[in-house]
């Protein structure tokens, strides 16, 4: 076909037109293009295996949605970026934002940088998801009702848990008390809401001995001594990352543990490092969102665990289990959101699809409260060191909702503690 | 009784490892003039290295008493990673400090990707050498053997330093080195292999630190961190570039944080950095340093 002068002003006019009116053209040309979500996460550091867990996951959930058509017909596809400090991570998130394009970004950890990007995310009008960061200054929410920023669960849910089963576990076998924690806002918080758990509860307690090693100590020789000095009944511990398996292996081997009761609401997350060698059974464990081996887990979990244990020799936990969950939870807002615009929605119509929409998430269902606050199942229970792994398992499980461990929005978390209704 | 003894043991412990990677640290300024913050990265190393070194020892199937000389010469050996390193440290020598400073916190970064592409971001242990040892009854206190173990081998290794450094000839021209490098080059001594020797014996130091004190605790990317703001602190106290200052400080750091975190675990760090700055306003040079105009 021979191209006239006028069929080409005509075309070139067409084109023209569709340039200058992108709004009219996008919906069209939005649904061919890959959908692309921005993930931060840390890499490095002591976060640097939680969050490669989470990218882990994120990446099998883009494969298996990918086979099944995406989010709302479009494919997904992710752009990784690096958490590390609220200053670089901002500057990150900016980049995904305005250069990437992304249509949201996911991730965070770390509650120091969430509280930093989330303003950031709120006056650029971007989507933002978080896996585990929170927006509180300590226990006090800073960011009440936010437009486009998801949080986690609150980071003291598995503290409350961890409380709540001593007392169901050991009422009435022990007396002197002591902590370590980690010396941040997390440890601190977690230990006085144990603390005052148990008084509310009429546990009659003596706390002998608080030591708060900084993350990262690697030595605990000396906080064992101490320990060990303070003759506990039992000590109550929400250490992380790879000081927990340190304390436990350092404690085993200088008698610490020998007929003391251990409650350790956070020792999930580096299950592949708390060898049975150096832990005793027993123990209050946490496993947070996901519980790895749960007898009755869904076949969704069950065929994540499988796949994952097969690439990476090791188990999964909960950071797995936020990454997916934000995942599927945005979809379901994208998804709900297209239906009702009947075109695919902006970012602010995705944020005000999103609360409330129950999803299926690695450990069970999910959903995000009207405040943003994310609200899913919690696991732990004491541990057994009988079965086929090379760490602890949970002999039997307790399993409750956020809604039960967690303030309700615009409630102090303090006077929660005292007066809120906890499943006793 | 028995609660000072284990007191005194935890804090000896510690101070044993932190010697290590003060006395690295202490060695290349002595004799290099650099303050070398990448002495944490070879303490890092070494303790990925001695998990791997251990694992392939596992498959070979040494028995485990002989770990413990295993992760030595694991130790020794990806020390010699420092004449490599030594070689880019040269082309900034004779310029300004900041120079140092910078390639050195860039290979201090460098690292930790290094870590994380070789052995991953998760934290690796090693759990059968921590305990192959069992455990030693010292007044009434239980210590794991492998604690005791660590304490003897930096004592020897301290021993064996001052040897080489006072005793020997190679010490006497390593001293010379120190003390003016265009004289003794004068002299005939040749500066460059000098500097190569000692940078890897400082960087040794540190990785056999490192691969010693792995079975009792985890190779981590922060590693290489932690145990940096110490190290720092004992060479101020002790005085830099003083091999005893690095002993005497590493026993003060380590005796003084076991007895905060005893008596007033709020203290734990506070507890020593009061005494470097003490130090820093009662005696500047440190312990064992020398005053410089």
């Amino acid at each position: 076909m021979r191209l006239t002068r006028r069929d080409f002003s005509r075309l070139a006019g067409a084109g023209a037109l569709a340039a200058t009116a992108p709004s009219v053209f996008s919906p069209a040309i939005a649904q061919d293009k890959p959908l692309k979500i921005g993930i931060i996460a840390p890499r490095s550091g002591v976060v640097g295996t939680a969050g490669e867990c989470g990218i882990r996951a994120v990446q099998w959930a883009t494969e298996r949605l990918n086979k099944s058509g995406g989010i709302a017909g479009r494919k997904i596809e992710l752009a990784i970026e690096e958490e590390t400090n609220p200053k670089d991570t901002i500057e990150r998130f900016r980049r995904l934002i305005l250069q990437e394009k992304v249509e949201a970004v996911h991730g965070l950890l770390s509650t120091g940088v969430s509280l930093g990007v989330a303003p950031v995310a709120e006056e650029e009008q971007a989507l933002l998801v978080m896996w585990d960061g929170t927006t509180q200054d300590g226990v006090k929410e800073m960011m009440p009702n936010p437009r486009y920023v998801f949080r986690s669960t609150d980071n003291e849910c598995e503290a409350v848990m961890g409380s709540l089963l001593a007392i169901k576990h050991f009422k009435g076998k022990f007396k002197k008390v002591a902590g370590i924690n980690p010396d941040y806002s997390y440890g601190r918080n977690n230990w006085e809401a144990f603390r005052q758990i148990l008084a509310r509860y009429g546990v009659e307690s003596e706390f002998v001995a608080e030591q708060w090693p900084k993350v990262g100590t690697m030595d605990l020789t000396s906080h064992i001594a101490a320990l060990k000095a303070s003759k506990p009944d039992l000590i109550f511990s929400s250490m992380l990352f790879a000081d927990l398996p340190v304390f436990m292996k350092q404690g085993h081997a200088a008698g610490l543990f020998e007929g003391v009761k251990l409650v350790l609401p956070a020792a999930g997350w580096q299950i592949n490092l708390l060898k049975k060698e150096f832990m005793p059974e027993g123990i209050i464990f946490g496993h947070n969102t996901l519980y790895f081996d749960h007898p009755q887990a869904s076949p969704l979990q069950k065929a994540f665990v499988t796949d994952y244990m097969d690439r990476y020799r090791e188990a999964p936990h909960w950071e797995a289990e936020r990454a997916y969950f934000a995942l599927v939870a945005y979809k379901a807002g994208v998804e709900a959101a297209q239906k009702a615009a009947n075109k695919w929605p902006t970012q602010e119509q995705v944020a005000e699809a999103m609360p409330g929409l129950e999803v299926e998430s690695l450990g069970g269902m999910g959903r995000f409260r009207k405040d943003k606050i994310a609200e899913q199942i919690f696991y732990q229970g004491p541990s057994t060191n009988n079965n086929k792994y090379d760490f602890p398992t949970l002999a039997s499980i307790d399993s409750f909702s956020a809604a039960q461990l967690q303030k309700p929005p615009g409630v102090d978390f303090w006077e929660w503690i005292k007066n809120g209704k906890m499943p006793v | 009784m028995t609660e000072l003894v284990d007191v005194v043991l935890g804090g000896t412990f510690h101070a044993a490892v932190l010697f290590l990677v003060a006395a690295g640290l202490q060695l290349v300024f002595g004799v290099q003039k650099i303050v070398n913050l990448a002495c944490g990265s070879f303490y890092a190393l070494g303790a990925y290295f001695g998990i791997t070194a251990v694992g392939m020892a596992l498959k070979l199937g040494m028995p485990a008493p002989l770990f413990f000389p295993v992760l030595t010469l694991a130790g020794l050996a990806i020390g010699l990673v420092g004449l490599p390193i030594e070689r880019v440290l040269r082309t900034i020598y004779r310029r300004d400090e900041s120079y140092q400073l910078l390639i050195t916190f860039g290979f201090l970064l460098m690292f930790q990707y290094v870590f994380r592409f070789l052995w991953g971001a998760t934290p690796r242990s090693m759990d059968n050498v921590y305990m192959a040892y069992g455990t030693t009854q010292i007044w009434g206190v239980r210590v794991p053997t492998y604690n005791l173990l660590v304490i003897a081998a930096s004592l020897g290794i301290a021993v064996a330093l001052g040897l080489l450094l006072e005793r020997t000839r190679t010490g006497r021209i390593v001293r010379a080195t120190a003390e003016n490098r265009d004289m003794a080059e004068g002299l005939g001594v040749n500066a460059s292999k000098i500097f190569a020797l000692v940078f890897t014996v400082g960087c040794m130091l540190g990785t056999v630190g490192g691969a010693l004190v792995v079975p009792s605790s985890a190779a981590s990317l922060d590693m290489a961190v932690e145990l940096v703001v110490e190290a720092f602190a004992v060479v101020v106290i002790g005085g830099l570039g003083s091999m005893r200052g690095a002993l005497v400080g590493a026993l003060i750091v380590g005796l003084m944080r076991a007895a905060a975190i005893s008596l007033m675990p709020e203290m734990e760090m506070l507890s020593v950095y009061l005494v470097v700055v003490a130090a820093l306003i009662l005696k500047p040079a440190g312990l064992f340093g020398k005053a410089t105009a």
